[in-house]
C-alpha cells in the first residue's frame, strides 16, 4: 500500500490503516537551509503570503518531511487583539518575532478587551490564509496542509504582563476566567478561517502552562476548560501540544478531546501510556534543538527508534525546529522514520 | 527589645512570605523599623528563611510559580521597608552581576527571581531586562566588571543566542563567571556553549542562589 504523506497523516486521525507513522509536525519546521534556497530573510516571511507558502513548502520537497505547515511564528493571535509584534528586522542573527507592545493594561481590560468584528481581515489572519490556499495548489494533493493556534493562556500571557496574569489566575480566577473564555471563542473563529481557506489539520499550542509553572490543580480550573472548548469546537483533525514534562497532566491533556497530544523529550513517554492507555493517539518527540541541531545522524536515527518503541504515533519534533537545524538530520529523521516507521510503531505490533 | 519579641518579628517575616501575606510582611518589617531591631537581622533571619521554604515547596510541587510570584511580592515588600535602614558595610556587597533575558524572548520570571535572591543577599544587580541584543551583554559586562553574567531564555528558538555572548565575553574577560538559565537548558548545552554554570529552572535556580546566600550569611555569622 503506498500512501501519500497527505493520506499517512490524515488516515491515523481517521482511524484507518497506514503503512507507518509519518514524520510531520504542528510547530514552526523551516530551515536556514530553506531560507537560503529561497533567497529569503526570515524577517521578511512573516508578512507575505506568498514568501511564507514557498518558504513552508522547502521542508517537504528538500527533505521529505511530511507536512507543510504556516504560519512560523506565535504572534499572530495576539496581533488581532491589538498586540505589536516585532520581526527583528535590523538583526543579523535569526530570531522568531515576539510581542512588543501590549494590548491589555489593567484588570479592567481584562474584561473589555475589543475582538475584531471581521477576523477574517484582522491582523495576518488573511496573510496565513493566503499561504493556506497557496501551499494548497501548490502541494495540497500530496501534504498534509497544517497549522495552529496559540491557546487562549499562553495567548493572554503575550496579551497582558504574564507576571500579573499568574498572581490573578490565584487571587482572580473568575475575572481570568472570563477572558480566556473569550480568547477561546477568538480561535475557534481562527481555525473555521484557516479550515475554510483549506487546512488539513491544527495543533492547539498552550506552552504557557507547562507543569513546572503551573500546579495541576491551576490546569483544572484555569487551562482545560477552555481547552475542551477549543477541541470540541474544531470539526478537522485536531492535536494538542504543551511543552515540558507534562506527566502530571497527562490523564487532564487527554480529557481535552483533541484527536492526539502533542509531547516533548521531557515527558516520560513509559509513563505516559501506563497513565493514559495504548488508545490514545501521541505524537513526539524528537528532541528539535540538541538532537536536530547538536548531534549527528546516528543519534538522529537512535532518537526516532527510541520515539517509534516508546509508543508515538507521529515522528514528531517536540517544539519548533530550530532553522539552523543540519539539514543532514532532518533527512535523517525522515529517513528514519521511513526505515523504521513500520517495523518499531508499538502499535502496529 | 526582648528576645521574644525579637523572635516573635522573625516568625511573622517569615511566615508573612510563605503565606504570601504582604500585608503581614509590611505590618512586621514596620515594626522592626519602629521598635529598633536590627533591619540586617530581620532580612536574614526572616525574609531569607522564609524564601528558602518557599524554595522547598516550590521543590516539591506544592507551590508553583503563581505562588512564588506572590511570596516574591511579600518579600520586597518587607524588604523595601527595612532596606533603607540595612547598613551597606552589614552586608557588604556581595559581589556585582549582570543579567538578562537574550534578545527574542520576552519571558522574564525565571531572571526576575534569581534577581530578587542577588538583591537580598546585597549584590549590586545590573538588570538589563528583556529581549536584551546580545552585544549589550558584551558591553555591560565590560562596563561594570561584574564577577558574574546571568542569562535566560525561556525558549528553544532563543537560547542559542548565548553561545555567541558567552564566547565574546570570556574572550574579553576569562575571569567573568557565566551562568544560563531557562527551560530549554541542559548540562549539555551549557558545556556546549561553554558556560560555568547552569540552572535548568527556576527551582534550581533559586536553589543555587539560595546555597550562594546560606554561605554568605555564615561568613556574615563568622564575621560578627
Amino acid at each position: 500500500m503506498a500512501l501519500t504523506p497527505k493520506e499517512r497523516v490524515l488516515n491515523l486521525f481517521a482511524g484507518k490503516e497506514v503503512d507507518r507513522v509519518a514524520c510531520y509536525s504542528g510547530m514552526g519546521n523551516v530551515t536556514v537551509a530553506g531560507l537560503n534556497e529561497l533567497g529569503y530573510k526570515f524577517p521578511k516571511v512573516h508578512g507575505d503570503a506568498k514568501m511564507m507558502a514557498d518558504l513552508a513548502a522547502t521542508s517537504y520537497k528538500m527533505f521529505g518531511f511530511e507536512c507543510a505547515l504556516v504560519p512560523f511564528d506565535l504572534c499572530v493571535e495576539a496581533e488581532v487583539l491589538g498586540c505589536e509584534m516585532n520581526a527583528y528586522e535590523n538583526v543579523d542573527q535569526l530570531l522568531y518575532p515576539t510581542i512588543k507592545e501590549k494590548a491589555i493594561h489593567n484588570q479592567e481590560e481584562m474584561a473589555t478587551f475589543v475582538v475584531p468584528d471581521n477576523i477574517a481581515n484582522a491582523g495576518r489572519v488573511p496573510v496565513v490564509s493566503e499561504a493556506i490556499r497557496l501551499l494548497r495548489k501548490d502541494i495540497g494533493d500530496d501534504v498534509a496542509i497544517g497549522t495552529y493556534l496559540v491557546a487562549p493562556f499562553t495567548l493572554a500571557g503575550q496579551l497582558m504582563d504574564l507576571n500579573d496574569l499568574f498572581k490573578l489566575s490565584f487571587k482572580k480566577p473568575d475575572l481570568v476566567n472570563q477572558m480566556l473564555d473569550r480568547l477561546a471563542d477568538v480561535l475557534i473563529k481562527i481555525a473555521a478561517i484557516y479550515r475554510e481557506a483549506g487546512v488539513d489539520y491544527i495543533c492547539v499550542r498552550e506552552m504557557g502552562a507547562t507543569t513546572d509553572i503551573l500546579s495541576p490543580r491551576s490546569f483544572k480550573a484555569i487551562i482545560q476548560p477552555h481547552l475542551k472548548k477549543i477541541h470540541a469546537a474544531l470539526d478537522f483533525p485536531n492535536v494538542l501540544h504543551i511543552c515540558g514534562s507534562t506527566n502530571f497532566v497527562i490523564p487532564q491533556m487527554n480529557d481535552c478531546g483533541a484527536d492526539a497530544i502533542s509531547i516533548e523529550t521531557k515527558n516520560d513517554m513509559v509513563k505516559t501510556r501506563e497513565d493514559i492507555g495504548l488508545e490514545p493517539l501521541v505524537f513526539g518527540n524528537i528532541d528539535a534543538y540538541s538532537v536536530l541541531c547538536l548531534q549527528g545522524v546516528d543519534d538522529v536515527e537512535k532518537a526516532v527508534i527510541s520515539a517509534l518503541e516508546l509508543g508515538v504515533d507521529a515522528i514528531w519534533p517536540g517544539c519548533d525546529i530550530w532553522p539552523e537545524a543540519k539539514p543532514e538530520n532532518v533527512k535523517a529523521m525522515v529517513d528514519a522514520t521511513k526505515k523504521y516507521g513500520a517495523e518499531k510503531w508499538a502499535r502496529k505490533k | 527589645m526582648s528576645d521574644e519579641r525579637v523572635k516573635e518579628l522573625l516568625e511573622e517575616l517569615k511566615d508573612g512570605v510563605i503565606n504570601y501575606d504582604e500585608d503581614r510582611v509590611i505590618a512586621a518589617a514596620k515594626a522592626v523599623v519602629e521598635e529598633g531591631l536590627d533591619a540586617t537581622n530581620a532580612v536574614f533571619h526572616g525574609l531569607i528563611p522564609g524564601m528558602e521554604e518557599v524554595g522547598r515547596l516550590y521543590e516539591e510541587q506544592e507551590y508553583f510559580v503563581p505562588e512564588l510570584l506572590m511570596c516574591a511580592d511579600a518579600l520586597y515588600a518587607g524588604l523595601d521597608i527595612m532596606k533603607p535602614h540595612m547598613e551597606k558595610k552589614d552586608i557588604g556587597i556581595a559581589g556585582v552581576v549582570v543579567m538578562g533575558v537574550v534578545q527574542g524572548d520576552v519571558h522574564d520570571i525565571g531572571k526576575n527571581i534569581v534577581k530578587m535572591m542577588f538583591d537580598v543577599a546585597g549584590f549590586q544587580v545590573f538588570d538589563l531586562g528583556r529581549d536584551v541584543p546580545l552585544d549589550k551583554f558584551v558591553e555591560e559586562q565590560l562596563r561594570t566588571d561584574s564577577d558574574l553574567v546571568c542569562l535566560s531564555a525561556m525558549m528553544t528558538t532563543t537560547m542559542v543566542g548565548m553561545k555567541d555572548i558567552i564566547r565574546k565575553i570570556k574572550e574579553k574577560n576569562p575571569k567573568c563567571k557565566i551562568m544560563i538559565g531557562g527551560a530549554p537548558v541542559s548540562e549539555e548545552i551549557a558545556e556546549n556553549f561553554g558556560a560555568d554554570g547552569y540552572a535548568k529552572d527556576a527551582s534550581n535556580a533559586l536553589k543555587d542562589a539560595i546555597n550562594m546566600l546560606s554561605t554568605l550569611r555564615k561568613l556574615q555569622e563568622e564575621s560578627a
